[in-house]
């Protein structure tokens, strides 16, 4: 019993052991697999296949194959052309369109084993040798390059006679390390062209091919190239385009900067400051208005000193014909006829005769005579009261006398003086104080006008609004005017008494209040130390229009200086009248001269006080330089 | 004798006149069949494949096994199997060869027709091809000499071939339909193109 057990276990162990000493193990061989079959030209193909396991022991493989239709096995008939593991089919061997059932086996000394077998069809297992004869040149079409890619087919695929047909296909790849390949479809075709290349770039290039039902062959071998240099016509195109709209803004740039300061006025208009004598920005800024308001109060204004040349701004010169005469234009309300003073060489005084509407002659001595007759003035002209400016828009006439003008004068210029025929001021026209008759302007007024030769014919008036000057600028060569003096002469009104202003020194024609119509001259001084004032001549004919101070009241008589300096000058009534005159109380006007002899004077005028170097328009034109002459 | 000499070239020359007249046509003819016969065939093509792809695994194998054990209907009709066979052939036996091989699907496509477009188009481009190709003979046949096959016009019983087969059969019987339609497909446009290719005036013909 127990050796009965002893040896079952025996046995049993011993198969265990026998493997050990063994060491290797011998098996049938694997199962060949992934019979690859490939035709390169439909003329003949070659199988391959992958072996399995040897088992051990040595194995040998071969393939069998049995047509279709045939029960007829046979085995490959080369096995060494195509390399190990491999079958080729010849020509001989070789049938299309008709299947082939291929298996493998794997012979050891243990025994077989068959493949699985694989049905082929030769029409469908081509897979051509690459193209051949790979050519890349690079040529030009107007001057731009392109690659020009040929190559032949392969030389066993018989593409002549038809019987296979191949399509290519190409790809291109700049030598770069992130370019990627580019691929094109040449067709049945064998040359393929390349545009649109990069400047000096180098490329790569293979071709590949497959017959119209079958498999894409491998890649041919990399053909290089080198593409010249070349400027791209677009590139140059653009940049001369640049360069020139450059160069367009600069010149842009450098015109909008040599005109900045007129486009800057053009674009945004200089805001007017206050143009006011004493007013301080800067103090206005401050926000203490008692400041400001005492700075505008300022030394000289009212003027008191008797630099009176800096209140003339200008002259207004006027030179006329011999035969011309200051008219003023009558039978219109507006006019007041701005006497002109001529250079100071011209003794000759201001002629003309004003409207007597205007004309305002102020008889009596009173200052308040004045006062009223402004505002009779101011009334009578009527539209002053709407404002100074508006007024003297209205009536001032300015009429140019082509042949007052023509005549070739050194100095067309009309001066004025502006001061004294201002009448209208920024401030609000107050009574004036007497005083303030000699309220130095420092308007700034129509300064040298100039009328252009061959101005408008006769009795043309231009009608000139001079906003600052307010004049009213009348030439009428209608009326001859006697004297020789090419002066012309200026009448303006002003709806104050203006006082003129003259520096006592520069001997001055002394310019008559606005309303005056009357121009005395000195005469003489007679032996009763009297200034004899006689009227101008003048040859006019609308005389009648006008009053002379010698038709009417003849000032021409100085009767004294009272004791305040003020030259008194004596009325003596004329019986002519102008019927002009009407309403025009015109006194005489005391003129202040400041002469050192004091003559009494009985006159019905205002006295006016007489400061240094102070004179008071008179209403007769008197002439300093002769009065002072008269002092010795 | 002169006279007959001359007469001999002047005729020569109008034949030669008219022939490559006729060639220019024939060429024409034969690329429009080239183009008609490489159509039909991509369309077998693509219907065997969808057919194939929707089979199953198993039954794939299976069919491939069965398939091997019978043939196509074409299969009597003689035809070059490789290319020297081919290059032997006259253009005028290639041409017979393939009206021939398209006649024998004229009846079996109408099998095929029905269920997608492409279907419907195989029986009226087969009619098509079968006159151009009738025309090539026709134009080829004159130059020819007589063309001694008589079995090249030869019907054989097509019938119901495809149709004898039993219901079960049905997947395997389009499987075959499909499979040798798309052969025979390639066998009529190798031809056609090997026989364009011969007459070519051109050394390289597939340009």
């Amino acid at each position: 019993m127990m050796t009965k057990v002893r040896e079952v276990l025996l046995l049993l162990l011993l198969p265990a052991f026998v493997p050990h000493t063994d060491g290797t193990r011998y098996s049938l061989p694997g199962k060949p697999t992934e019979i690859k079959c490939r035709s390169p030209e439909k003329e003949t193909f070659t199988c391959w296949w992958k072996p399995g396991s040897d088992g051990g022991l040595p194995t040998t493989y071969a393939l069998y194959y049995r047509k279709e239709g045939s029960n007829v096995v046979h085995e490959c008939p080369d096995y060494h052309t195509a390399g190990k593991n491999s079958c080729f089919f010849n020509k001989n061997d070789t049938v299309i369109w008709v299947s082939y059932n291929i298996t493998v086996v794997a012979t050891n000394a243990l025994g077989k084993t068959y493949s699985d077998p694989v049905d082929i069809d030769v029409v469908y297992i081509v897979k051509p040798h690459p193209p051949e004869k790979l050519e890349v040149t690079v040529m030009k079409d107007q001057g731009w390059p392109f690659l020009r890619v040929s190559w032949e087919p392969p030389r066993k695929a018989d593409t002549r006679s038809g019987w296979i047909t191949l399509i290519y296909e190409l790809r291109v790849k700049l030598e770069e390390e992130e370019s990627e390949w580019e691929n094109h479809i040449a067709g049945q075709q064998k040359m393929f062209n390349i545009f649109s290349l990069r400047s000096g770039g180098t490329y790569l290039i293979q071709v590949r091919c497959k017959p119209d039902h079958g498999f894409w062959s491998e890649w041919s071998s990399t053909s290089y190239v080198k593409v010249p240099e070349y400027l791209h016509r677009e590139k140059s195109v653009w940049i001369l385009i640049l360069v020139f709209s450059a160069f367009i803004l600069l010149i842009l740039i450098w015109l909008i900067h040599m005109n900045s300061h007129s486009l800057k006025h053009c674009m945004l208009p200089p805001v007017p400051g206050p143009k006011i004598k004493g007013f301080d920005k800067q103090l206005l800024k401050s926000g203490k208005s008692d400041e400001v308001f005492s700075a505008l109060v300022v030394s000289d204004f009212p003027p008191t000193t008797s630099n009176y040349e800096d209140l003339l701004v200008e002259y207004l010169e006027v030179y006329v014909p011999e035969q011309q005469e200051l008219m003023v234009d009558e039978g219109k309300d507006h006019d007041g006829c701005l006497k002109s003073i001529g250079s100071a060489s011209d003794s000759d005084s201001g002629r003309g005769s004003c409207d007597s509407d205007n004309l305002l002659m102020d008889k009596s001595g009173a200052a308040k005579e004045e006062q009223q007759q402004q505002n009779q003035e101011g009334d009578q002209i009527g539209t002053e009261t709407q404002g100074p400016k508006e007024a003297w828009e209205k009536e001032t006439m300015l009429c140019a006398n082509e042949d007052v003008v023509s005549p070739s004068t050194s100095s067309k210029k009309v001066k004025t003086w502006p001061s004294v025929f201002s009448p209208v001021t920024p401030y609000s026209p107050s009574p004036l104080d007497p005083h303030n008759s000699l309220e130095m302007h420092k308007q700034n007024f129509l300064s040298d006008t100039q009328f252009p030769p061959g101005s408008p014919s006769s009795d043309h008036c231009i009608k000139k609004a001079l906003q600052s000057s307010y004049w009213e600028v009348c030439f009428n060569n209608n009326q001859p005017y006697p004297q020789t003096d090419v002066h012309q002469q200026l009448q303006a009104h002003s709806d104050r008494n203006i006082s003129a202003i003259n520096d006592g020194n520069a001997p001055r024609n002394l310019l008559l209040p606005t309303r005056m119509t009357e121009y005395v001259e000195v005469q003489r001084v007679n032996e009763e130390n009297k200034v004899l004032l006689h009227p101008i001549p003048s040859g006019h004919t609308r005389e009648e229009a006008c009053s002379w101070v010698g038709h009417g009241d003849n000032y021409s008589k100085v009767k004294g200086v009272n004791s305040d300096n003020v030259l008194l000058l004596q009325r003596e009534v004329v019986e002519e009248e102008s019927m002009e005159m009407a309403g025009a109380a015109e006194s005489c006007y005391t003129s202040s001269i400041a002469i050192n002899t004091p003559k009494p004077t009985t006159c019905s005028h205002i006295a006016l006080p007489v400061q240094e170097e102070r004179v008071l328009a008179v209403s007769g034109y008197v002439d300093t330089a002769t009065m002072f002459s008269l002092d010795t | 004798m002169p006279a007959m000499d001359s007469v001999v070239v002047l005729l020569s020359v109008v034949c030669l006149g008219v022939s490559s007249q006729q060639i220019t046509d024939s060429q024409r003819l034969f690329s429009i069949a080239v183009n008609r016969v490489t159509h039909l065939h991509l369309l077998a093509q693509r219907l065997f494949s969808d057919f194939e792809s929707s089979l199953q695994t198993e039954e794939q194998r299976q069919l491939n096994k069965i398939f091997l054990q019978d043939f196509c209907n074409s299969d009597y009709i003689i035809s070059p199997i490789d290319k020297h066979e081919t290059q032997r052939s006259s253009v005028l036996k290639l041409l017979s060869i393939s009206y021939r091989l398209v006649e024998s699907w004229e009846f079996p496509s109408r099998s095929l027709s029905g269920g997608s477009s492409l279907r419907n188009q195989i029986s009226p481009r087969l009619s098509e091809l079968k006159t151009g190709i009738l025309l090539l003979i026709r134009a080829n046949q004159d130059e020819a000499e007589n063309y001694p096959d008589s079995d090249a016009l030869q019907h054989a019983p097509y019938g119901n071939y495809y149709q004898s087969l039993g219901g079960n059969e049905s997947l395997r019987q389009t499987y075959e339909l499909l499979a040798c339609f798309k052969k025979d497909m390639h066998k009529v446009e190798t031809y056609l193109t090997v026989a364009k290719c011969r007459l070519s005036p051109e050394a390289n013909c597939t340009l």
